[in-house]
């Protein structure tokens, strides 16, 4: 987990005795609320199932094809390990619709294309979506969540009101309408989940913050004359972290849910192969019937995965609120 | 005349290492229209003893031996339905803890009394059945139309009070009151428990008072029982505990609340926490942490043996009782074991 | 604050949600480039025609003349015109939209009455194999797009076991005009509604269970729980009246927001079972530049949407007394 970088940069007080031993403290603080978890984990099956899970979804993303690094005229191959024995376009088999065998393990789709490879190469759409989808949605969601609850008056009431707005948005209808409207990329299927998903975790810490900011150690924070942003940022922030990392796990499912309905309907970034896409291509082929190896791979790890977050989801949950601990 | 007989009644808890013994070799007898006060620190039995009298246990709890006879009935060989219909709230009723948890939040206490009256009276009307609630509603000193309030509408002294109404709806013949005023300020908690014993001398019903300060039930209970890891380790009327304790533990929980101690003023707190009560062994349960204790008491469980008039205490020394009493009171008696709990428990960690 | 006020403040908020999400909707399809009226105005047999149909819908004016004409419209319940359909977009879309409720109402009902009854037994035994199980079987289906689902019920019950239809919505031929009861109490209907529906059922299934099954573990460690036994009540009435009672209440409210979602959420079940609905629609429309129908589709399900979560807030107010309008 990325768990606990973002605000140490934030942390600009002088190197003084002091400091660093109060940045000690407070990464030791970290330190066993990940220990923490860990212990959790240990007893946690599930939670444990579920990194397995995106651990291997991960490894086959990273290894699926090489992958190049150019500047200008010069390029650097930094992973030459390829999974997928074959580009996602490319027809390797003058058979069109040939059920698995040894040498497509699943099958060739109706043009004569190698499932086994999109299958592989289509895991990495489903690693940048969720990931850059779902961190870009709680950044903003934690913010508008942080400074609203902080500021309070009409500060909050402004931004607030902007989130009502947003949950009175169809998420679906209005990615499909954003998309068509300025164009299938996958800059533009990353905003429009972006621009809906960030509203729950808004809410959420925003009622978080609201409590913290009665405790004593935000008054005797201000008491001493810091900053209202250091005590956002640096005091505030990493108490509520851990739901914010919860609130990531799970906006990291819906993000892949959306990018995968949005590539179903043909939606998708075009050009990049993704399990949602495989369906919808198998769906406008006419293949569903016949073509079950070119389906099913695909829709089994969209659930696969999507699952492994839940999962781990739930056993990070209990971290945020122990009272979960004791109900299996 | 005997209300309640329990007689060697052994209830224990399943669990995952072995049974928890929290109930074991209970007797109890209880005249009607008494009261009975169980005094004991959590987790010593006195809320299991009283619960299995209208068998409100959890699943994993289990009567192993011994009976429990409610007025000639016996209970613990009811069905579940009996039990519901002759026993619960007709017979025996339940004051608890936190009154505002004790109400449905989402029905108003008038509709709850109302709910509990026709259940078990079909002939009564709603009716009649609401009248009676705002009768009793005024005789504890609740406006009466307050009945058609939701419980969170309630202040905490004033939801004990309706607590008490619902608890008194059907006058039932044994209230069950566990901690009836913890919950409560100082000022409020004596209020409330002189209501208690006003409506309990009315309508003549017995009641078993569960609490761990022994100074509450000292002026409300006409006998006392004592319990201690799941045992009673001492019983006899109020005066007798207070003036002549013979169980150490009795004598420790006597220093604890100085009120009713003689004139040392020093609080003096019993060393060490509550025993396992899962496979416990032999001997008796106090010993590790009794001032007193020799050879024998780790070895041989004390018998329940009397002392004149209804005094039954578990201990072996208990004939030297005089001695014993004297120590007691010294704070150096109980420091001592202090340093020897430590002891044990530093050698425990090695 | 009283009861009184606070409804009026939740309308107000109301109007200004709706009126944001009109005027998001305006800016957004005024984004596209290009000529607007091409996509606003369908072709008439003559360009004079077309002209006094752009100038009726204002088009050649200033784009803020032409948000207040356009909130005029709304206001009249008029959309404009579909270039696809020919005809005006109100006509069309009104018929579609009931399609989609009554799938979505179906799936809905039987994803709140299955899904509380199984978290209410997945509450009540806690902590047996039988919850575990449970709790698993439902990540998995919330695990799942709507698409996955359907394609999978699709597979079994129309590829394999030949039961159902594939798509569709049944018999009436595409006839909007129809009138209620012919449209849909008919056998051919319900044949086409069940795929789709349980397709919604099992994807909406999860929340209530799971919120279900937490509340009650919740209740159940309440005091009050046990008063009740103690009063003698029979277990059903402490388990339904009380216990399930005091957990269905953030249901209602769940329930009310996921109506107007599962409005806005149509959208792959219909493509998945070509049923004709606004979603469906939405998609074809937007791919086929038809924008009044997209703009119309898109109003109705963010409507739903707002006026559900209003209704939930609103629900709540009443079925918990312990509410204190903030």
């Amino acid at each position: 987990m990325s768990h606990d970088t973002t605000t140490e940069g934030t942390d600009t007080a002088s190197e003084g005795a002091d400091t660093i031993s109060r940045r000690r403290l407070r990464w030791e603080r970290r330190l066993a609320a990940l220990r923490n978890w860990a212990g959790i984990l240990k007893a946690d099956r599930l939670g444990q199932i579920g990194i397995a899970i995106l651990a291997f979804f991960l490894f086959v993303g990273i290894f699926a094809r090489p992958i190049t690094v150019e500047f200008g005229s010069a390029w650097f191959q930094i992973q030459p390990f390829s999974l997928a024995p074959h580009e996602s376009s490319a027809r390797v088999a003058d058979e069109s619709l040939a059920p698995p065998s040894r040498e497509h393990p699943l099958g060739t789709t109706s043009l004569g294309r190698d499932v086994y490879s999109q299958v592989i190469i289509g895991t990495r759409v489903t690693l940048i979506v969720g990931t850059i989808a779902a961190f870009m949605a709680v950044f903003i969601g934690a913010n508008v969540g942080i400074i609203s609850a902080y500021y309070g008056g009409w500060t909050e009431d402004i931004l607030m009101r902007i989130t009502d707005v947003v949950y009175g948005v169809p998420f679906l209808p209005f990615a499909i309408a954003l998309v068509f409207i300025l164009g299938a990329s996958l800059v533009n299927v990353i905003a429009a989940i972006v621009l809906i998903l960030w509203r729950g975790t808004a809410r959420v810490v925003r009622s978080q913050v609201l409590s913290h900011k009665q405790r004593p150690y935000v008054e005797s924070a201000r008491a001493i004359g810091a900053s209202d942003f250091r005590i956002m940022y640096v005091q505030i922030m990493p108490n509520v972290l851990p739901l914010i990392t919860l609130y990531a796990a799970f906006a990291v499912a819906w993000a892949v849910i959306a990018e995968a309905s949005l590539s179903f309907l043909g939606l998708g970034p075009p050009g990049m192969i993704s399990w949602g896409e495989i369906i919808y291509d198998a769906r406008s082929a006419g293949a569903l019937r016949e073509a079950w190896w070119w389906v099913f791979p695909a829709g089994v790890c969209i659930m696969l995965f999507v699952m492994s977050v839940f999962f781990i989801g739930r056993s990070l949950e209990k971290v945020v609120n122990p009272d979960l601990r004791h109900t299996q | 005349m005997t209300l309640l007989t329990i007689d060697g009644l052994q209830m224990y808890y399943r669990s995952d290492d072995g049974y928890v013994r929290a109930a074991d070799d209970i007797n109890l007898e209880l005249e009607s229209g008494q009261t009975l006060g169980l005094v004991g620190e959590s987790g010593s039995g006195k809320t299991t003893i009283a619960r299995s009298i209208i068998r409100l246990l959890p699943d994993n709890a289990e009567v192993i031996d011994g009976s429990i006879d409610f007025d000639g009935t016996e209970v613990t060989d009811l069905s579940d339905r009996e039990l519901r219909k002759q026993i619960r709230w007709r017979e025996v009723s339940m004051i608890p803890q936190n009154a505002m948890n004790g109400f449905d939040p989402v029905y108003t206490v008038g509709q709850q009394i109302v709910q509990a009256i026709r259940y078990h009276e079909k002939e009564t009307s709603k009716r009649e059945a609401r009248d009676r609630a705002r009768d009793l509603f005024d005789e504890l000193g609740i406006e009466p139309d307050r009945i058609d309030d939701y419980p969170h509408q309630f202040s905490g002294g004033m939801a004990q009070r309706a607590m008490i109404a619902l608890a008194l709806c059907l006058e039932p013949r044994l209230i069950l009151a566990d901690e009836p005023t913890t919950a409560l300020d100082v000022v409020i908690q004596d209020r409330i428990l002189q209501t208690i014993k006003r409506m309990q001398a009315e309508i003549d019903s017995a009641m078993i008072l569960i609490t761990h300060d022994i100074s509450v039930v000292s002026e409300t209970a006409d006998r006392i029982a004592v319990c201690y890891g799941g045992r009673i380790v001492e019983q006899a009327d109020s005066a007798t505990i207070i003036k002549n304790p013979r169980h150490p533990y009795t004598l420790g929980l006597r220093n604890a609340f100085p009120d009713i101690g003689d004139e040392d003023d020093d609080l003096i707190s019993i060393p060490g926490t509550p025993p396992e009560l899962v496979d416990p062994g032999e001997g008796c349960r106090f010993a590790p942490r009794c001032p007193f204790a020799e050879e024998e008491c780790w070895e041989e469980t004390p018998k329940p043996e009397e002392y004149g008039d209804g005094h039954i205490v578990r201990c072996h020394r208990a004939d030297e009782a005089d001695l014993l009493r004297e120590q007691a009171t010294e704070k150096a008696t109980w420091d001592g074991m202090r340093d020897k709990v430590r002891q044990s428990i530093s050698r425990g960690e090695d | 604050m009283g009861l009184r006020e606070y409804v009026i403040r939740r309308v107000f908020q109301l109007i200004l949600t709706l009126w944001t999400l009109v005027t998001l909707l305006f800016i957004l399809f005024r984004m596209v480039p290009g000529d607007p009226t091409s996509r606003f105005v369908m072709d008439y047999p003559s360009d004079a025609e077309r002209q006094a149909r752009i100038e009726e819908l204002g088009l050649n004016e200033p784009l803020y003349i032409q948000y207040i004409e356009y909130m005029g419209q709304l206001l009249q319940g008029e959309f404009g015109d579909s270039a696809h359909y020919r005809q005006p977009v109100s006509e069309i879309i009104f018929p579609l939209f009931l399609n989609t409720i009554v799938l979505m109402f179906t799936a809905l009902i039987i994803a709140y009455t299955v899904g509380i009854l199984f978290g209410a037994a997945m509450g009540w035994f806690r902590g047996s194999r039988f919850e575990r199980v449970g709790i698993i079987a439902t990540l998995v289906a919330r695990a799942s797009p709507e698409f996955w689902i359907g394609i999978i019920l699709v597979w079994i019950f129309v590829f394999q076991l030949g039961l159902f239809p594939r798509s569709g919505i049944g018999g009436y031929g595409g006839e909007l005009t129809m009138n209620f009861v012919d449209r849909y109490i008919n056998f051919d209907f319900l044949r086409h509604l069940i795929l789709p529906a349980l397709t919604g059922a099992i994807v909406y299934l999860a929340t209530p269970a799971l919120l279900m099954r937490n509340t009650m573990l919740e209740v159940l460690k309440a005091d009050f729980v046990e008063i009740k036994q103690a009063e003698g009540l029979p277990e059903r009435t402490v388990l339904y009246k009380h216990a399930a009672r005091n957990s269905i209440l953030p249901l209602v409210t769940v329930a009310a927001i996921a109506t107007g979602a599962a409005m806005g959420g149509s959208v792959i079940i219909e493509t998945v079972f070509n049923w004709p609905g606004v979603g469906r629609e939405m998609v074809a429309s937007v791919s086929r530049n038809d924008y009044p129908v997209a703009m119309a589709a898109f109003l109705l399900m963010g409507t739903s949407v707002i006026v559900m979560n209003f209704v939930a807030d609103i629900l709540y107010l009443y079925l918990d007394p312990r509410v204190k309008y903030e």
